[in-house]
């Protein structure tokens, strides 16, 4: 920091940001944009900000070539690890954005929604490359900010606005105790860099042991509050259930991807010095974050809120890869939030289409009912990812388990691989409890599906890759650890 | 002169204090997003203290792109508890018992 002279020095490799510019800028357009179009021409804003997160993929590996640049006085880091982790963001917007463009057919202002998704991408964009705690705050807050709005966007329903505000309240908490962290790792060590504040803590003595650790408790909440692990998950369900179901997808996925992406380089960069402090903690948050996933879907009735509990579980078993702080671990996470990525998505876009004339369709276990014998397809595409996520074997939820699990075995967490075994178990129960409603089960009503052919899409795409991973997972293991060069 | 430790102890006495704040109010919401700002002041007396301590200009700087969240975070909730208000007719704590769980 105190290097810098004033004036500042035009910022060198600027290219290696030209993706989050583009995005910037397309969330702006659309917003403007959607103001000249009239409310059933809502489908161009839509598609305009699906193709902005889609031009953006190729803007990024177009900087291959910059891999290990920092720009921005080293705020800024762009290493393979970001530009994997970024991939599968936009791939996971992209997802979002398509499927909301039924959802939002008959909303006014479905412009600004779709800016806010843009600029919650942008965010988590930042949060990815984040190589410093005022970007890391900064980025983690335009994310939450947006997605707070998204969570609310349904103003006549109450229950939206309910959950946006339990949301808020307890985000706004989180992210001021991690703030609080943050100032004791910077009066400890001076530093606001990663890197810097990694080399720091070597040097720190007994005197500042206590502020170390009350720096990273802090830091760690923060994170995991948006990883909604527990003790810090009561937000997840009130939220899952209260927002949209396009943005519960959202949510469901891209701020995990990008918050697992923020720890992984917080703790290896800035925290290689009290890995042995921070170790306990992220295995007594795995083993409370697993347990309470697990144990706490099988109660319950609306599937939203069960995929809310099947989230946490989930997060609590890609925390194993981070306990196992090695390569093969990190490798397993960003496994891990791949194959969630397509298994979420899929469910989700199912659950859209089963929201019928009334809107509330669908959410509750009991609506899908006898759902094979109306419509087989989506009954099997529905059973495989559901398989998918309880882990049966060679489909590609198995692999993403054996990622973590294997490579925390390998750190020598043996008896904590072994429990997240057994609440692997646990979990397949309720997975599998929905299965037999779909196919064991009579209709209670009519299906009144509606179809169209890009959820169709969306659909097909996400099975189909759940299994192709299942069957094939060499080629992704491999592609995850090359992101890893550099970093670890 | 003032010690650090004097800095750091009101700036921890504030953030228990917004923190206790935030859980033992059963009243509105309002309340709430007082608690909230009083713990990012808490925070921001802490970078100052330590700025001044350090000879480091970062914390200071780092303290107005807080202001700046702070403002902007409590403008997104009052919006969202507008949008409340105006379905619930209430802003109590209590009241936000539509989602149960």
């Amino acid at each position: 920091m105190s290097k810098i002279s004033f004036p500042y020095p035009f910022p060198e490799h600027l290219s290696i940001i030209v993706p989050e510019m583009f995005i910037a800028v397309m969330a702006m357009t659309v917003l403007l944009w959607s103001l000249f179009l009239p409310k059933e021409k809502n489908y161009i804003a839509a598609w305009m900000a699906a193709s902005a997160c889609a031009a953006a993929i190729p803007l990024l590996l177009s900087q291959a070539g910059a891999i290990g640049l920092t720009t921005f006085y080293g705020f800024f880091i762009l290493d393979a690890f970001a530009v994997y982790a970024k991939l599968i963001l936009l791939l996971t917007s992209i997802f979002a954005i398509v499927m909301s463009i039924d959802f939002m057919k008959k909303e006014a202002n479905a412009g600004e929604y779709y800016a806010m998704i843009l600029f919650a991408v942008l965010g988590m964009m930042f949060m990815i490359s984040a190589a410093n705690l005022v970007m890391m705050y900064l980025s983690m807050e335009l994310m939450a900010l947006s997605v707070y709005v998204l969570v609310a966007y349904q103003r006549e329903v109450v229950r939206s606005s309910e959950a946006a505000l339990k949301y808020f309240i307890l985000g706004s908490l989180a992210s001021g105790i991690m703030l609080y962290g943050m100032s004791f790792l910077y009066g400890v060590t001076g530093q606001f860099d990663f890197q810097a504040i990694g080399i720091a803590l070597q040097g720190v003595g007994h005197n500042g042991h206590l502020a170390v650790m009350v720096g990273m408790l802090f830091v760690i909440v923060g994170l995991a509050f948006k990883l909604s692990a527990a003790p810090f998950h009561m937000w997840t369900p009130d939220a899952y259930e209260g927002a949209p179901t396009p943005v519960t997808a959202f949510m469901s996925v891209a701020p995990k991807i990008a918050a697992f992406a923020l720890f992984i380089r917080f703790l290896v960069e800035a925290l290689p010095a009290v890995q042995h402090e921070y170790i306990p903690i992220l295995t007594g948050l795995a083993l409370l974050t697993m347990a309470v996933g697990n144990i706490a879907a099988i109660a319950q009735r609306n599937i939203k809120r069960m995929l809310a509990y099947s989230t946490i579980g989930h997060v609590g078993f890609a925390l194993l890869g981070l306990i196992a702080a090695n390569a093969d671990g990190y490798a397993g996470v960003l496994t891990y939030l791949t194959i969630y990525l397509f298994m979420n998505m899929g469910i989700f876009a199912i659950i859209i289409l089963m929201r019928g004339k009334d809107g509330f369709k669908g959410e509750l276990i009991d609506d899908y009912a006898g759902m094979s014998q109306k419509r087989p397809i989506y009954a099997l595409a529905m059973a495989l990812l559901l398989l998918s996520l309880a882990g049966i074997p060679f489909l590609g939820g198995f692999w993403a388990k054996y990622a973590v699990f294997i490579a925390a075995i390998e750190a020598g967490h043996v008896v904590l691989a072994l429990i997240a075994l057994l609440f692997s178990v646990v979990g397949a129960f309720y997975y599998l409890r929905i299965i037999k409603y779909i196919y064991f089960d009579q209709p209670r009503g009519e299906f009144e599906i509606s179809d169209n052919s890009t959820m169709q899409v969306i659909v097909t795409v996400c099975t189909i890759m759940v299994v192709v991973l299942g069957l094939f997972p060499g080629p992704l293991m491999e592609l995850c650890h090359q992101a890893l060069i550099g970093l670890v | 002169m003032v010690p650090l430790s004097h800095y750091l102890l009101i700036g921890a006495a504030l953030f228990s204090i917004g923190i206790v704040g935030l859980f033992l109010n059963r009243k509105n919401v309002i309340t709430i997003l007082m608690c909230i700002e009083l713990i990012l002041l808490a925070v921001n007396i802490n970078f100052v203290a330590f700025s001044h301590f350090l000879n480091d200009l970062g914390g200071q700087i780092f303290v107005f792109f807080v202001l700046t969240i702070a403002a902007s975070e409590v403008a997104v909730g009052l919006a969202i508890l507008m949008a409340f208000y105006r379905l619930r007719r209430s802003i109590n704590v209590e009241d936000l018992n539509t989602l149960q769980g």
